[in-house]
């Protein structure tokens, strides 16, 4: 196994951490991309979140990877801090695999970390966009009916 | 915790069990009071149980249908998995019952890689029903204790399941599969945490049972060598209610014999209930057909509606504003507009 | 400086299910009825609360009325007695809820979702359970178990997708509506459910739309049809004589994307001559009574059949809906019939006659244009609909509680030429859900609905991908009311719309205009009509 697949497998197992334990056998081990999609959804998105990491750091495809992960993270049962803990799950991962991490490296999580918060945000505030939109149509359509129980 | 408490009652049982064997008082309660309950208990609790639900109407027609309904003549219906007729629901319970039909559902065998991927959902079918059919394998091939002559049938079973003649004595399949499928069933209960986490303190002790039950058998059958004549002579007794002496009873038999008793005197009370009450889903017994045929409800009774004319009064001058036609100043004629 | 301060440890394991706290988080649950809502339907213990709500003021005998109702429904249901018995704990349903899926909490698993009522049943109702208490699986009765049961009852969409995979068919969703029945007892109920339910049972439809309201919003639809087609369309409403009455969810005049469904059936009555009405009485179809209780159901069900005998109809025909037609289907006749002042519906256009709603005597509106195509009696321009790549979401009801697999299917592959399904463990009985039904569709449990909906978006996302999807279709007005928003959130990009407003697109009408626009009032691809028409023929 090449060390970028290491990493990646590792940092999936941390991430899925975050989930209560009853879940992590599941999670980590059905690979039908459909049947399990958090599963599925953090080990695309890691395994292309490393990539660029060690490689190129394609700012579109960063996006994207990250897109994925924090878009699932944003909704489900997390505080800010803990739904982005899994950026950081890769320091430890990337120190136990290679001992030590270089400074670009750093630097580039760090990038990353920045990014993520930014699309928590604005994943936040579509929700309540959308919130707030789908209370405007039924406030809407609840005046045209001007009616309802007395 | 609940794992442990269940091994600890289990093996309180084979202990009863092989020490009841060595006193002359325990012998007689192991062999006369304790089958004789045991089967009583089953047997009224088992049809006291069915007759229970038996008793409970189906007040709705829920079927959950798993393949295209019989509608328009030109689109085929899948006739078993979402049956509309008898013989659709009886080739349905059939599938269930005896392929485990559902469970198979499960298995999304993927090619990958130009492999074929079995994940852990396939064994759970798999494991499940290799475990039943090797059950009823030595089940029927433990009438050959019952009977006498023994029929030419249970013969031929045996034959069958020692097919791998292995050694002597024969290896039976069953007795190998049935010991494999508990350990893996055991195994995936404690390995998969989710299923850790929904299981109760029976789960755990039908399966250490049933283990017991097996272990126990398959010592006498392989290794500890019981004295097999003496051992169809009291089962024959037995079932002619005339027990004899058991004396000449090797102890681990009455282990066994003991677990299978617990086991049958628990089956009332437990999930393994579930052997009669799979016939009476709802879900899956009936035929798709609730627009075809009326199912009624027994227990059926009026409720409270808010009536048209209660509707049409309340409503009145906006319907009449709006020129929607109206019952009460029309005399109950009928109007078309 | 301590070390462990900015620590965030790992999720710690949900521990002893039986353990019942539960935290009901603002954006992650429902709101209680509002007190005139249960009021009004007479139903009990009608008061000010919300779930966050640490006093939940419930009725001093709450306990014995709790153990009363499951000791009458077990007396009653052999489905509840029976799933309360043989469950295995198999665990084979666990990861088929979308729930369990998207939030990754084991109390989701509907085995799990079973056990919290299974537990009490066991203590109260069993002997082993009386004698050996929580060794054998039983669970003292206390108000934070019924917390959690609203907590998890109102955390399942009653979709029977853990139905199809249990070995014995334990539905959970049948066990769901009970637990919200028992909740009912003790006036534990959302407003999303209640109000609908409220309004419903006053005016017809769930908005509480008026009968002129009503009337307004179809001859506004009428008009708009009219524009497009450049022909006169009516809309009949409580015309007595009709042949057929017809029965929408009520979305389908008052919400989008439903809105334009509505205009592909007046195009297509208009278009085959269908003798038919509407009723401002019997104004909805959807039946939110079947989220709270069986007998909630049956009052507002009760309207269809009896505005069916006033006006003197044949037979009945219904729109697109999920858990209508659940209702339609399973227990309508039986509820309200028999309905033999009705006669077996007939298709007056090809005189096909509907066998299998022989009894029930009514026809869903897709196997009605399905037989219509099926006989050649319309006309179809798949090319309209070019704009469109569509899939298909089965939606639960009329999937697993129905059957209703392949017309829609049928009509889509007339009415489009750029269809793709899901993948194959994602439809047709296993279709995921839309993570909002059974009332849960409300803004305020949005957090909720788009961690359910995820399974099946997440699908949508593959086939839009893979395709080039940008329309999901269906056949429920509960998933045009919530998906566009899930969808919106997940995989924006892809529309939704129902099965009949491709129909209006494609339907050639005798005499209309020239279309420029779909129903929508979006251009129609005419260029890409051609190429893609090109580069079709030479595929095939
Ligand atoms: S699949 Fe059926 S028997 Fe198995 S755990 Fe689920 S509900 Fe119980
Ligand atoms: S009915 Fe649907 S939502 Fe409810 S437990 Fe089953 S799969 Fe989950």
């Amino acid at each position: 196994m090449s060390v970028e697949a290491v990493i990646v497998e590792r940092w999936v197992d941390r991430a899925l951490k975050s989930y209560p334990s009853e879940m992590h056998s599941f999670l980590g081990g059905e690979k039908d991309p459909f049947r399990n999609p958090v599963g599925n959804t953090f080990r695309e998105n890691l395994a292309a979140l490393v990539h660029e990491l060690l490689g190129t750091m394609d700012k579109e495809k960063i996006a994207g990877a990250l897109d994925g992960l924090v878009r699932l993270r944003a909704v489900q049962n997390f505080t800010p801090g803990e739904a982005l803990h899994f950026v950081f799950d890769l320091r430890p991962v990337i120190g136990e695999v290679s001992g030590a991490i270089s400074d670009p490296l750093q630097s580039r999580i760090d990038e990353l970390a920045l990014m993520a918060f930014d699309q928590y945000m604005s994943c936040r505030e579509r929700i309540f966009e959308l919130r707030i939109n789908e209370l405007r149509m039924w406030a809407r359509s609840a005046a045209a009916g001007e009616g309802g129980t007395p | 915790m609940n794992a442990l408490y269940s091994v600890l009652v289990v093996l309180a049982l084979v202990l009863a069990g092989l020490a009841g064997g060595r006193v002359e008082a325990g012998r007689a309660v192991l062999t006369l009071a304790v089958p004789y309950a045991a089967l009583a208990i089953f047997l009224v609790g088992f049809f006291a149980r069915v007759l229970r639900w038996a008793w409970v109407p189906v007040p709705f027609h829920i079927p959950t249908t798993c393949g295209q309904q019989k509608a328009l003549a030109w689109i085929k219906p899948s006739k078993v998995d979402n049956p509309s007729s008898r013989w659709g629901v009886f080739a349905r319970m059939a599938a269930e019952i005896l392929l485990f039909r559902s469970l198979f559902r499960n298995n999304r065998a993927r090619m990958a890689e130009k492999r074929l991927i079995l994940g852990e959902s396939k064994y759970l079918w798999l494991g499940a029903l290799a475990f039943h059919w090797a059950l009823l394998l030595i089940q029927l091939r433990h009438l050959r204790l019952f009977i006498e002559p023994v029929p030419a049938w249970i013969d031929g079973l045996e034959r069958l399941d020692s097919f791998f003649q292995v050694g002597a004595p024969q290896i039976y399949l069953s007795d190998v599969i049935v010991l494999a499928a508990l350990a893996y069933l055991l195994y995936r209960r404690f390995r998969d945490p989710a299923v850790r986490f929904i299981s109760l303190f029976t789960d755990y002790f039908a399966l250490f049972l049933l283990l017991g039950v097996a272990v126990s058998g398959v010592l006498m059958r392989y290794f500890v060598r019981v004295d097999i004549l003496s051992v169809k002579q009291f089962a024959l007794s037995l079932a002619a209610f005339h027990p004899i002496d058991p004396s000449t009873l090797n102890p681990l038999f009455l282990a066994h014999l003991l677990l299978v008793c617990t086991l049958a005197a628990y089956f009332p009370f437990s999930k393994l209930m579930h052997m009669g009450g799979v016939f009476l889903s709802p879900t899956r017994n009936l035929a798709n057909d609730s627009r075809r045929r009326r199912h009624v409800n027994p227990w059926n009774y009026p409720v409270k509606k808010h009536t048209y004319a209660e509707w049409e009064e309340e409503f009145r001058d906006k319907l009449k504003a709006a020129g929607i036609p109206l019952e009460a100043d029309d005399a109950g004629n009928a109007r078309t507009n | 400086m301590p070390e462990t301060l900015v620590q965030i440890e790992p999720k710690p394991p949900r521990g002893d299910w039986r353990n019942p706290k539960v935290e009901f988080r603002k954006g992650a649950m429902c709101y209680s009825a509002a007190a005139k809502n249960l009021t009004y339907l007479g139903l009990p213990n009608p008061r000010a609360w919300q779930p966050a709500d640490s006093d939940w003021k419930l009725p001093p005998d709450w306990k014995k009325i709790i153990l009363d109702g499951m000791k009458d429904r077990l007396a009653k249901y052999r489905s509840f007695r029976l799933f309360m018995d043989i469950c295995v704990r198999c665990g084979a349903c666990a990861d088929k809820c979308h729930f369990y899926l998207g939030t990754a909490d084991p109390k989701n698993m509907p085995v799990a979702r079973a056990e919290l009522i299974r537990s009490v049943y066991r203590r109260y109702f069993t002997l082993t359970g009386r004698l050996f208490g929580s060794l054998a699986g039983g669970r003292e009765l206390t108000e934070d178990v019924i917390k959690e049961w609203f907590y998890y009852f109102y955390q399942c969409t009653q979709c029977r997708r853990c139905s199809v995979f249990c070995p014995y068919g334990i539905d959970t969703a049948e066990i769901t509506l009970i637990g919200r029945e028992l909740l009912n007892l003790i006036g534990c109920n959302i407003n999303w459910v209640m109000e609908p339910v409220a309004n419903c049972y006053r005016t017809g439809n769930h908005l509480g739309i008026q009968p002129h309201g009503f009337k307004d919003s179809i001859d506004f639809a009428a008009d708009e049809a009219s524009e497009i087609t450049g022909l006169d369309i009516e809309v009949p409403i409580n015309r007595k004589g009709a042949e057929i009455l017809f029965v929408m969810p009520s979305a389908d005049y008052f919400a989008t994307p439903h809105y334009y469904t509505l205009l592909g059936y007046m195009m297509l009555f208009r278009e085959i001559g269908l003798d038919y009405t509407v009723s401002a009485y019997a104004s909805e179809g959807g039946n939110f009574g079947s989220f709270a209780s069986h007998e909630l159901m049956k009052r507002l069900n009760a309207k269809i059949y009896d505005e069916a005998r006033r006006l003197g109809v044949k037979w009945i025909l219904g729109g697109e809906c999920g858990h209508m037609w659940r209702v339609l289907h399973q227990y309508m006749d039986t509820m309200n019939g028999p309905a033999d002042f009705l006669e077996v519906p007939v298709s007056p256009i090809t005189g096909t006659v509907f066998e299998h709603a022989r009894s029930t005597k009514m026809v869903h509106i897709c196997e009605f244009t399905a037989d219509l195509i099926h006989h050649g009696k319309i006309k179809l321009d798949p090319r309209r609909n070019d704009h469109w790549t569509v899939t298909y979401h089965d939606s639960c009801n009329p999937a697993r509680g129905m059957g209703l697999l392949e017309e829609p299917r049928y009509i889509l592959n007339h009415v489009s030429r750029r269809f793709h399904e899901m993948p194959e463990n994602t439809i047709r009985e296993q279709t995921f859900c839309c993570g909002s039904g059974a009332g849960l569709g409300t803004d305020e449990n949005l957090e909720v609905r788009l961690r359910g909906g995820f399974p099946r978006a997440n699908a949508v996302k593959y086939v839009k991908q893979k395709h080039g999807v940008n329309l999901l279709t269906c056949i429920c007005a509960i998933d045009k009311a919530t998906l566009p928003t899930l969808l919106e959130y997940w995989v924006p990009g892809v529309e939704v719309g129902g099965i009949h407003e491709l129909v209006g697109n494609a339907l050639v009408m005798t005499g209309e205009k020239e279309r420029t626009t779909d129903l929508r009032g979006e251009p129609l691809a005419r260029e890409e009509v051609m190429a893609g028409g090109e580069s079709e023929a030479a595929h095939a």
